[in-house]
């Protein structure tokens, strides 16, 4: 709900930001029977690829590959202890994960059965993406490919940010049975340009997904899978995908796109739904402008109308790295503007980047971010806790490249898991 | 429960069915209606130039403040207009100081506390979805009915405070406080094409046979709108069509049905 | 004055009048307003008219005409139910005029008739002829004085034979009773009396009957101010009951004149010898006969007019109107129009006309315009400010009918207003979002190129977002406002419906290029829905800058327009 609350009330939390972690933190805290204000808009997530990774890469500087998550998870324990996943037992991962997904299954958005195992998805560049969760409109394609069975890969005119022909060219090599075709979309004949959305969209409607059909069908071939670029519908594209399997009568898959992508349309849509299902209070156009601590923290809003400030026991910030603006790179320093929290950093400008822009190890600014203890509640400047009650969580944490590591979604699930479960302790305790 | 009731231009014009159920149904709930001499809340003159649009917009603010009165419309375009107008004075203190001028010239000056309200919310939020579940006498049970939210009631979400912009409640609560079914339909919180009806009529008819298509694919019987503007262009873009039109109806309608008003009261046949 | 050049002047003006009626009358089926009337020919219009009147009245409709008759007609309820002030005052000027024309101008035709008796210097008939010249002037004083204190930008529509009619009406009752006043008090018109009575002018003889005069009847005799010496009283009293009694009453009765006929008691010399009463009746008898000629060329010829029109209401069955009748009730409004301006009080945006300063977005003026342009399809051919201002008030009606619900004379202003729209829009001046499509976005763009100083508009306070890099500075093209653009996404399948996408026009600020934006389709088929401005990562809003776009648009590229026609 966007209104204004009108009587003073005291949240048992308040979440700051509305990308990965703040919604896992969110839904793991309604979850829990607390009750939950979001501030922050969910605009982060439509650069989301839908793909919930884990972990796969360890140490970047080798840029090793593993097969399993979790022996990944237990290597970088040893390794590196004061990275945020050193501090997340596999427990507490899974239940992460269960719950993340079951929650965006009954939004529409439905995951493939989680193993212990990292899946390598397809990409529109051709390339092979590790993985974690993927959704089950994608799964298809993770057998297909690691079995090489022969093919069929399907763009549609117009649509210029997806060239099956291009796929096949940089993957036909190792994969024989691969074929690409194009096709018109249906009602979309006049036009020049098409846009994945709006075909997504389109596909929802029996009479264009019929339409569709009909023109893949005389091109299956010996296809024993079928491709298509991430557009088989926005909102209910478990239906979607169902009645073109149940059509073309072979496994079809949706290969995800480059950002923004329906993808990120479609987890954003479903985030903000499984919230707001669980009564999550969500303020999806206020910004914390300052906050006090006391008995309670105090947060005063910007952005709302006339201004507000809200009242909170426990206070989770999950307002992401630079592009979410959790930090704020100035000309010699990097801060956190919010609460303005010591932030772990290079010694100097100098030492941001690497000389390599390309270095296997990659840059110093990339593990930049906040000093937490082990339940994450960040530091401030004499490296205590800032307020008992307060939290960090997911990519704004230090001592991580989650970009390298492939570890996005895991460090924001894992994180949030941890607070919430650490907020619900310490609440019981009151 | 009192409010200014602002009608707007469309209502009185070409939907009276809208104003008398609305006011049956809010008599009923106990909430009061007082009408003052409003004028238009300025929304068609928003595209040509800003300021006309807020001065008209303030005018009827000026009428409700001196009335001493929070202002209700069941029309979500007026809504929004309204809404946008507050928001603009706010963010600009020299465009306020300049309405604050004009306003003067008739005596009028710009309330401060005037609160502009949706029927919708007035409804789910001011009367409660208890006591409408209470006032239900004859529940519409097994009508499945597909909620349209309407754009400029529901985005954006910081000026309009409507509800969820993505995941929106409000109007599916209400269809179930009457008994009814509300279905889920992909394209529920998308454009009817009323606005640009006039720039392009074929492609608002495009926009519309989308949403009456998809409406009638997710199995609803009944498309309740709770806006003028909505409500007309469902209707009359349906009309003379080669397939029978997907019933549409006003939400206060709906809901006077099942509190077991008479039809008659209610503007239907 | 010559009673034969009288009965000629009186008759010529009577003809004048009548053709001038005609003249109108005919309009009613000659004058085209709104495109579905073009079509239809002069011949259709009047048997229609002819037709529905006939089918009217041997109807079961006739109760419904006679109520008209009644209650709209005679009565005026719509003006009662509007304005209590107004009504009474229009019920005054019509009852008081009515009657002195009917009591005193046609006294010869009627009164004598119905009254033998009457002299119009007895009473009732010298009190009542007072009364209802005092009750005609009160009646505009009270009908002028509910139309005073308007505001400069919403003036009274006026036509051209309005005020000089309005001042015969004035010089009509003026000379009426200074004629009046000039005859009580008048000595030459005494003696012309005595003269034709008595056989004698001589003031010695005369005297007597003077001084009853003087003292009881208000002459001016200069020689005779002062209390009047008793025994000529009791004298000139007995000769006063013989001679004069049965044909004057004291002309104190005559309230209006006889305040006047003191005061003027000075100076009755001297306007006898200039021969003031037959100039004052000349002025009175000419002012009458101008103002016949001139009624059919002013708003009051909605005296006749209007009858027709609420009849023609009464009559009317309850569906709807063929097309015929409907271009006829047009052009017969356009006559029936008042210019009361009360419409103009009610209407949904003369808040919006005050601000903008145009009042040619108040329906009064509105009626003027679209008759206007019926009655001179060319007028309106350049692209100006005055015919902008003309299509604003077309396109910028909210249709509210609030204009039709509360019109006195019940005229259907809504339909007026729409056939306008199509008549302003064949004339080349249709609402923005249509001329915006006579060129491309890159023509537009190009036109502005070619007049400096065009886009100063932009610059200005109207248009705060796109005036500020901040607004849009963020934007980092992620697309995200066009894939949620049902526009773009719908507009596909109609060639050249989306020039450029919601995320290009966001582009083309960035870069400074606003004048590539402008007379986009885009930007004009902007369904305003708002589903860009919602989901925007960077909270760009997206919307409210396309709507500032067709403001800046609206102003620059109209400039544009004027400019690049042919002269």
């Amino acid at each position: 709900m966007t209104q204004t609350q009108t009587e003073p009330k005291v949240w048992d939390v308040a979440v700051v930001g509305a990308g990965m972690a703040g919604m896992a933190t969110a839904l793991f805290a309604a979850e829990q029977g607390l009750s939950v204000l979001q501030i922050g808009n969910g605009g982060g997530l439509l650069f989301a690829s839908g793909l919930l990774d884990l972990l796969a890469v360890h140490p970047i500087a080798s840029r090793r590959l593993w097969g399993s998550p979790f022996d990944a998870l237990a290597a970088i324990r040893r390794d590196q202890p004061d990275h945020p996943l050193a501090r997340v037992d596999d427990a507490t991962m899974r239940a992460a994960y269960e719950s993340f997904t079951s929650a965006l299954g009954a939004a529409g958005l439905a995951y493939a059965p989680l193993d212990d195992r990292n899946h390598l998805v397809l990409t529109s560049l051709g390339t092979a993406k590790p993985t974690y969760g993927v959704p089950r409109t994608m799964a298809a394609g993770v057998a297909a490919m690691a079995e090489r069975v022969p093919c069929l890969l399907l763009d549609f005119r117009g649509l210029r940010e997806f060239s099956a022909r291009q796929i096949v060219a940089t993957v036909g090599d190792t994969w024989p049975g691969l074929r690409s075709a194009r096709i018109e979309f249906p009602g979309a004949e006049a036009s020049s340009e098409l846009y994945a959305a709006h075909l997504a969209r389109a596909l929802e409607s029996h009479e264009t997904r019929d339409k569709t059909i009909a023109l893949v069908k005389p091109l299956l071939g010996d296809a024993r899978a079928v491709g298509f670029p991430a557009v088989l519908g926005l909102g209910c594209s478990g239906v979607v995908h169902a009645a073109f399997q149940a059509a073309l009568g072979v496994p079809v898959f949706e290969i995800p796109t480059m950002p923004t992508s329906v993808p990120g349309l479609r987890l954003m849509d479903a985030l903000e739904h499984a919230v707001v299902a669980r009564g999550v209070h969500r303020l999806l156009r206020g910004n914390v402008t300052s906050a006090a601590f006391d008995d309670t923290a105090v947060l005063s809003l910007g952005g709302v109308p006339g201004g507000e400030t809200v009242s909170a026991r426990a206070v989770v910030l999950a307002t992401g790295r630079f592009t979410g603006r959790g930090l704020v790179a100035g000309q010699q320093r990097i801060t956190e503007p919010v609460l303005g929290l010591p932030v772990q950093q290079p010694a100097s400008r100098e030492t941001w980047h690497s000389r390599d822009f390309l270095d296997p190890a990659g840059h110093e600014v990339n593990r930049a971010g906040l000093r937490t203890d082990s339940v994450f509640r960040p530091f401030d400047a004499t490296g205590r806790p800032a307020w008992p009650g307060l939290f960090a969580v997911g990519s704004i944490l230090a001592g991580q490249d989650w970009m390298r590591e492939k570890c996005g979604a895991g460090i924001a699930l894992g994180t949030a898991r941890v607070a919430v479960d650490q907020i619900v302790r310490q609440l019981g305790a009151r | 429960m009192k409010y200014a009731l602002f009608l707007g231009c469309k209502i009185p014009a070409a939907l009276p069915a809208y104003e008398m159920s609305t006011r049956a149904v809010l008599g009923r709930l106990g909430v009061t209606l007082v009408d003052l001499p409003f004028n238009c809340c300025g929304n068609p003159v928003r595209s040509v130039d800003r300021e006309a649009f807020v001065v008209a917009a303030a005018r009827n603010l000026a009428l409700a403040g001196r009335a001493g009165l929070d202002v209700l419309t069941p029309c979500k375009c007026c809504f929004g207009s309204l809404r946008h107008a507050q928001r603009f004075l706010d963010e600009d203190p020299a465009l306020r100081q300049r309405v604050q001028a004009f306003l003067a010239r008739e005596g009028l000056s710009l309330p401060t506390t005037v609160v502009v309200e949706h029927l919708l919310p007035v409804l789910a939020r001011g009367v409660g979805l208890d006591a409408i579940t209470a006032a239900v006498t004859a529940p519409r049970t097994g009508l499945r009915v597909a909620a349209h939210y309407g754009c400029h009631a529901l985005r954006p979400s910081d000026v309009t405070r409507f509800d969820h912009p993505l995941a929106p409640t409000l109007f599916e609560d209400l269809v179930r406080a009457t008994g009814a079914t509300a279905v889920e339909w992909p394209r529920r919180l998308d454009c009817c094409g009323d606005p640009i009806h006039d720039a392009n009529a074929p492609l608002a008819d495009r926009l519309t046979q989308a949403k009456v298509d998809d409406a009638r694919e997710s199995g609803a019987e009944v498309l309740a709108t709770a806006c003028p503007y909505c409500h007309l262009r469902f209707t009359e873009s349906q009309a003379g069509g080669a397939r029978a039109p997907l019933a549409t109806m006003l939400y206060p309608q709906l809901l006077g049905l099942a509190m077991g008003l008479a039809p008659r009261t209610l503007g239907l046949p | 004055m010559s009673a034969t050049f009288l009965r000629m002047a009186l008759l010529v003006s009577l003809g004048l009048c009548a053709l001038g009626i005609l003249w109108r009358v005919s309009t009613w089926f000659r004058v085209r307003i709104g495109p579905d009337a073009r079509t239809i020919p002069l011949h259709r219009r009047l048997s229609a008219a002819v037709g529905g009147a006939f089918a009217a009245l041997f109807s079961r409709r006739t109760p419904g005409i006679l109520k008209a008759f009644v209650l709209d007609v005679l009565l005026q309820r719509r003006l009662f139910a509007d304005s209590k002030v107004r009504w009474l005052g229009h019920l005054f000027i019509l009852a008081g005029f009515l009657l002195l024309l009917v009591m005193h101008g046609l006294a010869k035709l009627v009164t004598l008739k119905v009254f033998p008796a009457y002299q119009a210097t007895l009473d009732p008939f010298l009190f009542l002829r007072n009364l209802f010249g005092a009750v005609t002037v009160l009646g505009v004083m009270m009908v002028m004085g509910a139309r005073r204190h308007r505001p400069a930008s919403s003036p009274i529509v006026r036509r051209p034979g309005d005020r000089i009619f309005t001042a015969l009406l004035a010089l009509v009752l003026v000379s009426g009773f200074l004629l009046e006043a000039q005859k009580v008090a008048s000595p030459r018109a005494f003696y012309r009396m005595t003269k034709e009575y008595l056989d004698t002018t001589d003031p010695e003889e005369t005297l007597p009957l003077r001084t009853v005069w003087a003292a009881e009847y208000g002459v001016a005799f200069p020689d005779l101010q002062g209390t009047p010496d008793p025994d000529k009283l009791a004298e000139g009293r007995e000769l006063h009951n013989d001679a004069c009694a049965s044909c004057h009453t004291r002309p104190t009765s005559a309230f209006v004149s006889y305040p006047i006929s003191r005061a003027m008691a000075p100076v009755v010399e001297t306007l006898d010898e200039a021969d003031a009463e037959r100039w004052l009746n000349y002025l009175h008898v000419f002012a009458c006969f101008l103002g016949l000629i001139l009624l059919p060329f002013t708003r009051f010829f909605h005296a006749l007019a209007d009858p027709v029109s609420l009849l023609a209401n009464g009559a009317a069955s309850t569906g709807p109107l063929s097309p015929a009748a409907r271009a006829t009730r047009r052009a017969l409004a356009t006559d029936a129009c008042v210019g009361c301006s009360l419409c103009d009080d009610r209407c949904s945006v003369a808040p919006i006309a005050r601000h903008l300063g145009n009042p040619a977005l108040l329906p009064s003026h509105k009626l003027l315009a679209t008759r206007d342009l019926a009655l001179h399809p060319h007028s309106l051919d350049r692209v100006d400010a005055h015919a902008r201002r003309v299509a604003e008030g077309a396109w910028l009606c909210t249709t509210c009918g609030r204009c039709t619900e509360r019109c006195p004379v019940g005229l259907d202003l809504a339909d007026m207003w729409d056939a306008g729209k199509g008549d302003l829009a064949h004339a080349g001046h249709p609402a923005p979002a249509q001329w915006v499509q006579e060129r491309t976005a890159l023509e537009w763009a190009d036109s502005l190129g070619a007049s400096p100083g065009a886009l100063d508009v932009l610059r200005d306070a109207a248009s705060p977002l796109s005036a500020h890099r901040e607004t849009y500075s963020a934007c980092v093209q992620c697309q995200t406002c066009t894939n949620v653009c049902p526009v773009v996404a719908h507009g596909g399948e109609e060639p050249g419906a989306i020039d450029l996408t919601p995320q290009k026009v966001m582009n083309l600020l960035r870069l400074g290029m606003v004048d590539l934006a402008l007379g986009s389709r885009m930007v004009w088929n902007c369904a305003t829905c708002y589903q860009c401005q919602e989901h925007c990562p960077e909270g760009i809003r997206v919307t409210d800058v396309m709507l500032e776009l067709r403001g800046m648009a609206y102003r620059s590229l109209g400039q544009s327009r004027e400019r690049r026609q042919p002269e």
